[in-house]
């Protein structure tokens, strides 16, 4: 199954877990998305949903000027954000223990 | 490192071109990031920003999908064709921008182009003056003129340069209506401008000065053809030579009548060119009184002497042979 079809549903899950720990700014949180194992996350994607999790009230930012290249923006979880995330992460959950016990039960886990 | 700044601002204008049918503002917002994030993408990469990122057509449709941000949804479909049109030819211009540049010695036609705005909004200025003297009616050259004054005219150039170059500075960040009322205004002065070249270029070939309204001499003289001396007895002088007060030759008019071998002669400095076109009839001796209308009065119709007021070689033959009639 195609992955970029997955990742649509869960990229904006994925990017609030991401920022729980640490702030950070655009690419920054891509690379972190790669790292996690989300190779084939697109650079439009993340910019695009870190975009509409800000417009939704989720995020704040914040510029941080760097003394090579651009100025950067950093986005950081709010209370809102926070709140998102928890209730998000508990639905995945609940919905991939529904997923494994479905793919467990037919027989057609890996 | 081998993406230059150019290509990083080349694909941000893509991607923007891609996303000309949101709010500016919105549009805006998606693209705030965009710069850092291709400067980094390009620091990191080896290829060129399509390789790694894709056609910035595609990148800006994932944008707009990841960010959830529609289109105006009150468009057409005719609209949103447009739309689409217009990012395209805006792409296929960035293109021949990027082409044509080595032509000028410059990466772009654009980078070329960018230090002469300043230029631009000088004779932006000169321009807009022009139109409004031509507006208020006044005769069209190249200074503009209030009421027929030329200190007044150049009183609004300064006034329209000054406002050019301050519209100048400020229009960068024009967006929505008063940068769609500043490019109708621009197309409106680069038409004027056309006009206004093509009038003044008729004029200056053209043999009168009737288009240098800076210069007042000769208007008065543009409309006379030729010249007629008359003597004290109202008697046509031929062959007479005008001059100034420094001895320059006065020259005045053109020959329009052909001469014995039926060809237009070359102008000469003697008067008149075309005797036989003369407004008043000569005094015929026999006949006493035939006062030519609005002359000196010639109480003696008796040929005495030529004229006296003519320095050069007078030609007796003329003078002592009075043509007939009038011609005209």
């Amino acid at each position: 199954m195609d992955t970029t079809q997955l990742l649509k549903g869960v990229l904006d899950l994925a990017v609030l877990a991401v920022l729980r720990e640490e702030d950070g700014y655009g690419y920054d949180i891509l690379r972190r998305l790669r790292e996690a194992g989300m190779e084939e996350v697109g650079d439009a994607s993340v910019y695009g949903t870190l975009r509409r999790l800000f417009a939704a009230g989720l995020l704040t930012t914040y510029v941080v000027p760097s003394e090579s290249g651009p100025h950067r923006k950093y986005y950081a979880l709010n209370a809102a954000g926070r709140d998102q995330l928890a209730r998000s992460g508990k639905t995945w959950r609940s919905f991939a223990t529904t997923m494994d016990t479905l793919l467990d039960d037919r027989g057609m886990a890996a | 490192m081998t993406v230059t700044g150019q290509e990083i601002v080349d694909y941000v204008d893509r991607v923007r071109a891609a996303l000309a049918d949101l709010p500016p503002a919105v549009r805006d917002e998606l693209t705030e990031d965009l710069p850092e994030h291709l400067a980094e993408v390009a620091a990191e990469t080896d290829g060129t920003l399509v390789d790694r990122l894709g056609e910035p057509e595609a990148y800006a449709a994932e944008l707009r999908a990841a960010a959830g941000a529609e289109g105006n949804p009150g468009r057409t479909s005719l609209n949103r064709r447009l739309t689409a049109g217009r990012a395209r030819a805006a792409v296929q211009l960035e293109r021949l921008d990027v082409q044509l540049g080595p032509l000028l010695g410059q990466p772009s036609v654009s980078v070329f182009l960018r230090p002469l705005r300043p230029a631009w909004w000088l004779l932006r200025g000169w321009l807009a003056a022009l139109l409004l003297s031509a507006l208020f009616g006044e005769p069209s050259g190249l200074l503009p003129r209030l009421d027929g004054s030329v200190l007044a005219g150049l009183f609004l150039l300064a006034g329209a340069v000054l406002a050019s170059l301050w519209l100048g500075r400020r229009s960068a960040g024009f967006r929505g209506w008063p940068r769609r009322l500043l490019r109708l205004g621009t197309g409106a002065l680069l038409l004027f401008a056309f006009a206004a070249l093509v009038n003044v270029d008729q004029h200056a070939s053209s043999d009168y000065f009737r288009g240098y309204e800076g210069v007042p001499v000769g208007n008065r003289y543009d409309s006379i053809q030729d010249v007629f001396v008359y003597d004290e007895q109202g008697r046509l002088v031929r062959n007479a030579r005008l001059f100034d007060q420094n001895g320059v030759p006065i020259r005045l008019g053109w020959p329009t009548c052909v001469d014995g071998s039926g060809v237009v002669p070359p102008p000469r400095n003697v008067y008149p060119y075309c005797p036989e076109q003369a407004p008043f009839a000569p005094p015929s001796p026999s006949t006493p009184p035939p006062a030519p209308t609005g002359s000196t009065s010639p109480t003696t119709p008796a040929p005495t002497g030529s004229a006296t007021a003519v320095p050069g070689p007078t030609d007796s033959a003329g003078t002592t042979t009075p043509t007939p009639a009038p011609t005209r």
